[in-house]
């Protein structure tokens, strides 16, 4: 009871230590305390029922209600009796928090602040996984399965960061992993009796093995691996994992300070467009007859994740804004106007919605502030929810003759050498320089790039697509064509940048419904993200490459008209991006193709999709030789019996001669050729004892066949009717080995069928599946084969080393020195 | 040295069904004194067949001497029984040359041993001299007096019993003399229901008085014969050498087996084989008569003394640990290093 108790608490202060990686996604501590909490009520309850001599089953109910009482008592907040007993008003308040934890987890961004559900959900997940974890390592005796539920703790801040994750939390969970291992095993070896070393010392009861340091150095020399080979794969951090995350594409997560006004955008709008329901977030009244976007964010940077917005920097909104940057207004048409804006709940976020480009916001206070670079209204501390303001404005219209004479801007241009590097991607590249050859201006590449955006070229909408905008989830939505305005954006920025010129992703809010007597309601299916491109001279013009049928409230422009509309003929759309790349009008997509335009996809170059990525021939070929591997046994053990059946049945031809064997009381015949007859019993033998050792009945070397017969009958034949047919191969086998003349062959094939087939109906299922698909007597050979290869080789090695030694040695200067 | 020979030449081996007839008589006649004990009535008789030397050695009470008197009263042949005390000399074993006064010569009265079947009953209270004087005749099957050789009939057994119990006064058997027993048995208490039927069997008379003997000199020598032609394959004898190799290569025991004793386990083995209806040896034979050929050989080191491990006990595990012998040379499912151990294993240590 003792060391139970003992493993017991090591249990739950290793799930202590394995919840370390929680600490990367809060930002206090609070979180600890309350799963430790939780944690040490699991780990008393599971004492106490132990101490009271419950069974498994009883430990388990403990451990349920402790935890369930733990979390009432810090969560339950007045719904229960005394605080600690839970009434259905408590589960209620349970499903509050948990519905409340599903929405924080959209709002928010690690690290997060002490937010009610989310501690919710860590303790519950704490407590859970000390319940596992008792059970695993105490309850069954099975402390390597704790490892588990273990590492569920470290996969949540997997999902959350996709770039990298400090090793540190990592390495505390494995040391408490490690930490139960080795309290099991101490035990389990002290189960045994009285420790002593080699010395014949006494060993003390907790006092590590002498024989322990190799196992410590192993777990070391573990840990450091599981650490150090991922930093050694440069791949692992930038696209892989990036295919997985949610949504939250951004590069920098965890490094660095995070400022209010930097949010995560893409996880906001991704988050925002699958959520189910619809919120009224923004209403906005303007006397603009033809307003395009509100925008509200900017993502201008690329690191390996992909888009991610900066720091925002500025001067408090006041009457008077900065021009915005780079705009000739005398060069344009605009249009001034004023906008009121109301924003509701909803929409809780550092940053505020304009139009573009504003000249002086009133109705804010000074925490607010206003980056004319990014034309965005920010605040490091302010959040928007409920703010009400008005706002003057002017709305620049382009026309592609214009745009047109836009010069390419000098390389040393700030704004070209911030917002055009982009990193090298080789199939991007190879598809712009396609895209864009032979244009003369940027405003013609741009739109060239724009126009593959199309229909026609298979592009289809669809919000459940993988998020992430790195490089490789360009490349992945450029030949897959399915996804949302975040990788429209996203992508046509990529190649605009990879075009060499300046672009970005913006955010913001469509056009919405209808005007209802003037207030447009912005809802969270509103939220958008398109991209800006800059023209010297015209300043940042907005593309908004994602099909506008599926946009509500889209804007096309006289500079970017909807390249899928009837009448267009977008010059520059080149079929196909290359040959290969083409989603296919049959993809997997199926049930998500445009309703409104069915043949969108058919409408382009139907090349079938040959080019399968290469893990998928990695997989399949690592399944292919897998199950090779696993097969050979098998097919090995097949080809023999098949082998020793063809071989018994050759005896059917040749001269007989009647001999009675009374011993046996089989009435046999002794086949002419006498060396036949002996490889024939032989095989049939050999036949008999692979089947013995596939069924795991013991073959003993040392045993007569006459014992091994007789042994077989009493253990594994009992009352069955191939007893006889075991003693005929018995008597066979005899003969052919120390008779000078041996049994006939012709009744040893099926004898040896139904002696097989006896064993196999005493034995279990599992026994039979593993004869069947790992049979242990090839296995057994090969092991044979590889260890007598071995010693034969040692044996070698030592020879040589012995001749080193013998000849060697004497030679050596030091020898000849003394 | 004239050399006299007497007894019949082997020849006219049986068949293998006539053996067993034969066989099979002889031992129920003797299970008519010796109940519930087959297994021990057989190796006797496989002995015989073997042209061995048979030491029975047990606790007072148990039929030693019974099995021996039977044995001989089965078989119509001359029986002479020598009672070992302390004073025996080895001329009442052998036998003397006495001065005939009417012939004027000396006259050989040949001893107790010039029987097909001696029963030497507790011969380990004679003196070590007498117990030599058995010596020769047993292992050559002659007695040499005064120079002249006489050669002992066939067939020629001598059953030796002794107790191992009461050691006062008694002159444990030499190491060679040990040697040139072929098996030595133990009888065993009978279970329960062998003894009771023996008080039934017992209660009037001593069934041994009514017992005839159901085979000739003659008959006996054929049997020897056929035992003789009981074919032995050469895994067979392979696998016998390395039985008695392994009795001298094992650490518990300080003496193996000697070469006799291999040539005496396969004799045996094949009088075993026969006995059982066969016309060849299979290894189970060797196995068998492992512990009653060789146990009382072999000598355990003082440690293996020590820890109370018998040489029976010592003998069958090393049975257990020994392949059995294949025409195909190794077998495929022996684990053992195929290099001889003196290579790479001996440098481990």
């Amino acid at each position: 009871m003792n060391s139970r108790r003992h493993l017991g608490l090591v249990a739950g202060a290793a799930t202590v230590l394995a919840s370390a990686p929680i600490s990367d996604i809060f930002a206090g501590w609070s979180w600890l305390f309350e799963g430790g909490l939780m944690v040490a009520m699991v780990t008393g309850a599971a004492l106490g029922a132990r101490s009271l001599r419950g069974r498994l089953w009883a430990q388990l109910l403990a451990m349920l209600a402790a935890l369930l009482i733990g979390l009432t008592w810090l969560f339950g907040e007045d719904t229960a009796i005394l605080g600690l007993i839970p009434t259905p008003d408590t589960f209620a308040q349970f499903g509050k928090l948990f519905a409340l934890a599903g929405e924080e987890v959209q709002k928010s961004y690690v690290p997060v602040p002490d937010l009610d559900g989310l501690l919710f959900v860590s303790a519950l997940g704490m407590g859970s996984v000390a319940i596992l974890v008792d059970l695993c390592a105490v309850g069954l005796r099975r402390p390597a399965l704790a490892g588990l539920p273990m590492l569920a703790i470290y996969s949540v801040p997997v999902a959350v960061y996709v770039d990298s994750l400090s090793p540190i939390p990592f390495v505390v969970g494995s040391i408490g992993f490690l930490w139960l291992l080795v309290s099991d095993n101490v035990d389990r070896v002290r189960r045994f009796g009285r420790r002593f070393t080699g010395e014949g010392r006494g060993v003390d009861v907790w006092e590590p093995s002498p024989l322990a340091s190799a196992g410590r150095r192993l777990a070391v020399i573990g840990v450091l691996v599981a650490v150090a080979l991922p930093l050694a794969v440069p791949a692992m951090s930038a696209g892989f994992l990036g295919e997985f995350g949610s949504g939250d594409g951004l590069g920098q997560a965890g490094k660095g300070p995070r400022g209010n006004g930097r949010v995560d955008l893409f996880a906001e709008l991704s988050g925002r467009l699958k959520q189910a329901g619809v919120q009224d977030m923004v209403k906005v009244t303007t006397n603009d007859p033809d307003p395009f976007y509100m925008r509200f964010g900017v993502a201008d940077q690329i690191s390996g994740g992909g888009f991610a917005s900066h720091q925002p920097t500025g001067q408090p909104v006041s009457d008077d804004l900065p021009d915005p940057a780079g705009l000739d207004l005398s060069a344009v048409r605009s249009q001034a106007a004023t906008a009121r804006v109301e924003i509701t709940e909803n929409f809780a976020m550092p940053l505020l919605p304009v139009y573009s480009a504003p000249t002086s916001i009133r109705g804010l206070d000074a925490a607010w502030s206003y980056d004319p670079g990014l034309q965005i209204v920010y605040s490091q501390r302010a959040n928007s929810a409920g703010h009400s303001y008005e706002f003057d404005y002017v709305r620049a219209e382009f026309t592609p003759d214009q745009l047109r004479t836009a010069p390419t801007m000098a390389a040393s241009d700030a704004n070209q050498r911030q917002y055009s590097n982009v990193p090298g991607v080789p199939q991007v590249r190879t598809l712009v320089d396609k895209l864009i050859e032979g244009k003369a201006n940027n405003y013609d590449r741009v739109r060239a790039l724009y126009d593959h955006f199309s229909a026609k070229n298979g592009f289809k909408y669809d919000v459940a697509a993988p998020a992430g905008t790195s490089g490789a989830a360009i490349v992945d939505f450029l030949n897959n064509k399915r996804g949302f305005c975040e990788q429209y954006a996203a992508a046509l920025a990529w190649m605009v940048r990879t075009a060499g010129i300046p672009a970005r992703v913006a955010f913001g809010f469509t056009l919405g419904g209808a005007p209802d007597n003037g207030v447009r309601t912005l809802t969270n299916r509103n939220l958008h993200a398109w991209t800006e491109v800059y023209f010297s001279g015209y300043g940042w013009v907005p593309f908004d490459a994602t099909p506008s049928t599926y946009v509500v409230g889209s804007a096309p422009t006289a500079w970017a008209p909807d390249v899928d509309a009837p009448d267009q003929t977008p010059d520059g759309v080149r079929p196909s991006l290359s040959p290969g790349t083409s989603g296919g009008p049959d993809g997997p997509g199926g049930p998500t193709r445009d309703p409104i335009d069915p043949e969108g996809g058919l409408i382009g170059p139907i090349v079938v999709d040959d080019e399968l990525p290469t893990w998928v021939w990695v997989a399949t070929g690592g399944g292919l030789l897998l199950f090779a591997l696993l097969i050979t046994p098998a097919l090995r053990r097949t080809m023999l019996r098949r082998r020793r059946g063809v071989r018994a049945a050759v005896a059917a031809s040749g001269s007989f001669t009647e001999v009675g064997i009374s011993a046996a009381d089989l009435t046999m015949t002794v086949v002419g050729d006498v060396d036949t007859a002996r490889r024939q019993a032989h095989a049939a033998w050999d036949e008999l004892i692979d089947t013995m050792i596939d069924h795991r009945l013991v073959v003993d070397p040392a045993e007569t066949p006459r014992a091994t017969v007789e042994r077989l009958i009493s253990t594994a034949l009992p009352a069955s009717v191939a007893v006889e047919q075991a003693r005929l191969l018995g008597m066979a086998e005899e003969r052919a080995r120390y008779a000078p003349v041996p049994l006939s062959a012709e009744r040893l094939t099926p004898a040896v069928r139904a002696v097989r087939r006896a064993i196999a109906g005493e034995a279990d299922r599992g026994v039979r599946l593993a004869a069947l698909l790992m049979p242990p007597s090839v296995l057994l050979r090969w092991r044979n084969a590889a260890y007598s290869g071995f010693t034969t080789l040692s044996v070698r090695m030592s020879r040589v080393s012995d001749f080193g030694k013998r000849v060697l040695r004497p030679l050596r200067p030091g020898r000849l020195m003394r | 040295m004239t050399t006299q020979r007497s007894g019949g030449e082997l020849t006219d081996p049986m068949t293998v069904d006539e053996f067993r007839a034969t066989t099979n008589a002889i031992v129920a006649n003797i299970e008519q004194v010796i109940e519930g004990k087959t297994a021990t009535v057989r190796l006797a008789l496989a002995v015989l067949l073997a042209e061995g030397h048979l030491l029975i050695e047990d606790v007072p009470g148990v039929g030693k001497t019974k099995l021996a008197k039977a044995l001989a009263r089965s078989i119509d042949c001359s029986v002479r029984r020598i009672q070992f005390t302390p004073d025996l000399l080895p001329s009442d074993v052998t036998g003397v040359s006495v001065y005939n006064q009417e012939t004027r010569d000396f006259e050989f009265k040949p001893g107790a041993v010039f029987a097909n079947l001696v029963v030497g009953d507790e011969i380990n209270r004679a003196s070590p001299k007498t117990q030599s004087a058995l010596l020769e005749c047993m292992e050559e099957h002659q007695v040499t007096v005064d120079g002249v050789t006489y050669a002992m009939e066939i067939p020629f057994m001598v059953v030796a019993t002794q107790n191992p119990i009461e050691m006062e006064g008694t002159y444990p058997l030499p190491e060679a003399q040990r040697d040139r027993f072929t098996a030595r048995i133990a009888m065993g208490y009978p279970d329960a229901a062998a003894e009771y039927a023996m008080l039934d069997g017992y209660h009037s008379h001593d069934p041994l008085e009514d017992l005839t003997s159901v085979v000739d000199g003659g008959t006996v020598r054929r049997l020897i014969a056929t035992v003789r032609s009981v074919h032995v394959a050469e895994a067979v004898k392979r696998y016998a050498v390395e039985l008695v190799t392994a009795t001298r290569e094992a650490p518990e025991l300080r003496l193996g087996a000697s070469p006799r004793s291999t040539l005496q386990l396969l004799r045996t083995a094949k009088a075993v084989a026969a006995l059982d209806g066969r016309d060849y040896v299979v290894p189970d034979d060797l196995q068998t008569l492992a512990v009653p050929v060789l146990a009382h050989r072999v000598i355990p080191t003082a440690d293996a003394q020590l820890a109370r491990r018998t040489t029976d006990a010592i003998l069958s595990e090393l049975v257990h640990r020994l392949p059995v012998p294949h025409d195909r040379g190794r077998s495929p499912y022996d684990t053992r290093p195929a290099t001889p151990p003196n290579s790479f294993y001996d440098r481990r240590g």
